[in-house]
């Protein structure tokens, strides 16, 4: 410090610690934020998205053509039904409106894309993405939403405090909150963990009557899913959406329409979401131990220099409490 | 209104308790009164009958204020003691405890204004239990909590002044030098993790907030903002009780703080650069209109202006300058939690309903409240209390 001012309190010597200090928090700051910032353009890595795909691809999921839908509802329905979910006229499960709620596990929007002829009307299913690296998941701070070892993301009510981060950290806005009740909770599709987890298909996907609903293994969802498209490029758009989006999901699409026209967010990265935030919070306890290090070796400098120097009577207040506890 | 508690046989007779009713303190107690009233109704008719929260907008005002901008503005307890303690700051030590018991009560209101927002309130504890480490909310948790008990133990230091219990004192000075080191690793770690909490949103919140390097200017910010509270805190009070503000402290402080804020400038720039998305700035959206007032009117007007001894030495221009910095933190919490959302929301936008302002504006009166019952009570500021004496009963009394 340059200058100092008139009415400094004695007992202060000019500390030994501070510089050193300052360095060491600036170096841990920096390589913290060295650390921090790297990953940012490192892990977009396509090895990853393969490893994960290669991982997963047993994992029960579905292919959705949305070329195929014509919007009945059935499978709406049926998941109603395999999930006792009631009908609420302030939640539309079908049509322009419709939305992912509480009540509504799955959703049939509706939608008039500009680049079809007018008039043209394309369905939209939207239900859990199921993602490889769940970011819901990662962002529970108690394990209430997790990823099950054969591949669905599902809910335990019991554990979740409702905090409402995993509506926040959901890249698709899937899990949706009870919010009209003094006890809420979270609800999302768990792509019907008991029937999957049993062999069977999802509600969803058994009852769709145009077979838009592929029920099968990611891995082989994917490779149909490059058939179809490969088979028919006039029709389909060139992508599938999901197979890299935030990592992978479960949950592929293909579409006639661009995905934008038809609601799907577009500009998602390809790393999974807890990559990002793990590259953070793994850092929490080596920067608590570094400061808590550095703090505790300023304050027993801090003590010596008062002992050893300044034996001054007209210490700082707390003076005599750091000589009597250090030795 | 004024409560004498009957001495008991002790050596030092305790100065009664005392609580001066003023018309603003009977304002103060309505606003807390209809605080509670949301709060009861909030419990017993859930989210959607006090609140406008959607799936769309699951974090609203009690997130913004009560969480996000409460904690940093009670970031002003951990950075005093930080440069008071262990980086030579002592001659800053007069305004610690006013620092200090604003930061506490601020962390009481950041404690109940999450308390309130769980949809499964009676499973707080839970991260006790079941470990989602992966999560920084899981962190943001733990720090939180851990660091409003070590702020009430650190109060213990001052409530053994008032109230001579030897044994308590006893404990409060052995466990001294552990909880001030604790009382500034945990909020370094929630301050950044704040931060932390939105680098989910990576795709979704707007490139010019979303970074990896979030936590570090969620903390730095906190840090910053810390001595212009403390600034403002003192100028206010001293207003209040007829005293001069310490502004020679005050105005130290804030040169100190006024360089690490143009470090953060200067990181914010880099940061936008590195990504690619400084172009951003001047796109003309409210996204780039609002950021653009956020670093011109929070950052760059206020740092400067405490940068300047001619401004910072005088009580208009301190306060001035903290105001904006303040606000500006403030404002920056807004844009990360709303602002920077926006446009990822396929929803209308979000204003609070008013029984979530009357809930935050309680929780604030019972703050003020609670801080004017204390500084009445306790030696906490300067003048009054330059130099509190470890020993009980130094005598005081007529104050």
């Amino acid at each position: 410090m340059r200058r100092d001012s008139a009415g400094e309190p004695p007992g202060g010597p000019t500390d030994p610690g501070r510089r050193e200090f300052l360095k060491l928090v600036g170096a841990t700051a920096g390589a913290a934020a060295a650390a921090a910032v790297l990953p940012s353009g490192a892990i977009a890595s396509p090895e990853r998205v393969e490893e994960l795909a290669r991982e997963h691809a047993n994992d029960p999921g579905m292919l959705i053509d949305l070329s195929k839908c014509i919007g009945c509802g059935a499978c709406v329905t049926a998941c109603k039904f395999q999930n006792d979910l009631t009908w609420r006229q302030d939640q539309p499960w079908l049509g322009p409106d419709a939305q992912l709620a509480s009540a509504n596990w799955t959703v049939v929007r509706t939608f008039e894309p500009e680049t079809e002829p007018s008039g043209s009307i394309r369905y939209a299913k939207r239900q859990c993405m199921h993602c490889l690296e769940p970011a819901c998941a990662s962002a529970c701070p108690v394990r209430a939403l997790r990823k099950e070892p054969n591949g669905p993301v599902t809910y335990d009510v019991t554990r979740c405090i409702g905090c409402r981060y995993c509506l926040v950290a959901c890249p698709f806005s899937v899990p949706t909150f009870e919010w009209d009740r003094p006890i809420s909770k979270v609800s999302k599709c768990n792509l019907c963990f008991q029937r999957v987890s049993h062999g069977e298909a999802t509600a969803c996907a058994a009852s769709c009557p145009v077979r838009a609903i592929t029920f099968g293994k990611r891995g082989e969802l994917l490779e149909k899913a490059r058939a179809t498209l490969a088979a028919d490029p006039e029709r389909y758009m060139p992508r599938i959406y999901g197979e890299k989006e935030v990592g992978g999901t479960s949950v592929l699409y293909i579409s006639d329409a661009t995905f934008p026209e038809v609601g799907f967010r577009e500009g998602l990265p390809t790393e999974p979401i807890p990559d990002y935030t793990w590259q953070v919070s793994r850092l929490a306890l080596p920067v608590a131990a570094t400061v808590g290090a550095v703090l505790t070796t300023i304050w027993v400098r801090r003590s010596r220099a008062l002992e050893r120097g300044a034996a001054a009577p007209s210490a700082s207040p707390d003076g005599e409490k750091p000589g009597g506890t250090h030795a | 209104m004024s409560v004498t508690t009957t001495a008991l046989a002790r050596p030092a007779a305790p100065r009664p308790w005392t609580f001066h009713m003023t018309s603003f303190r009977v304002v103060l107690l309505g606003i807390a009164g209809l605080g509670i009233g949301s709060v009861l109704y909030r419990f017993l008719f859930g989210l959607s009958a006090s609140t406008n929260l959607t799936d769309q907008w699951p974090w609203g005002l009690w997130i913004w204020w009560d969480v996000a901008a409460g904690a940093a503005l009670a970031g002003g307890g951990y950075s005093t003691a930080l440069m008071v303690n262990f980086l030579g700051g002592d001659k800053w030590r007069t305004v610690e405890r006013g620092a200090f018991l604003t930061s506490m009560l601020g962390y009481v209101m950041v404690s109940g204004g999450l308390l309130l927002d769980l949809g499964r309130w009676f499973n707080f504890w839970r991260p006790i239990r079941f470990w989602g480490y992966h999560s920084v909310m899981f962190l943001l948790f733990w720090c939180v909590a851990g660091y409003t008990v070590v702020q009430l133990v650190e109060f213990g230091h001052i409530w053994v002044e008032r109230v001579p219990t030897p044994r308590m004192t006893r404990l409060m000075h052995r466990i001294y030098v552990p909880v001030l080191i604790v009382g500034v690793v945990l909020p370094i770690l929630h301050q950044s993790a704040l931060g932390s909490l939105f680098i989910v949103a990576k795709g979704r919140l707007d490139p010019l907030w979303w970074s990896m390097l979030l936590p570090l200017f969620f903390l730095m910010s906190s840090f910053f903002v810390g001595p212009a509270m403390v600034a403002i805190e003192n100028i206010v009070s001293a207003r209040a009780h007829g005293r001069r503000a310490p502004v020679p402290v005050l105005g130290d402080m804030v040169r100190v703080t006024g360089k690490l804020m143009g470090v953060y400038l200067v990181l914010k720039i880099a940061d936008l650069v590195w990504r690619g998305e400084l172009g951003r700035m001047f796109e003309g959206t409210t996204a780039s209109n609002f950021f653009l007032i956020e670093m011109l009117i929070g950052i760059v007007v206020p740092g400067a202006m405490f940068l300047l001894p001619r401004i910072r030495q005088t009580v208009g221009g301190l306060f001035a300058a903290s105001f904006l910095v303040v606000a500006g933190v403030v404002f920056n919490r807004a844009n990360v939690v709303f602002t920077g959302m926006a446009r990822s929301v396929n929803a209308p936008s979000y204003f609070p309903y008013w029984m979530e302002l009357a809930v935050t504006g309680g929780l604030i009166a019972g703050a003020v409240l609670t801080y004017l019952f204390i500084t009445e009570n306790f030696p906490i500021l300067p003048e009054r209390g330059a130099a509190p004496s470890p020993a009980p009963g130094s005598a005081r009394a007529a104050g």
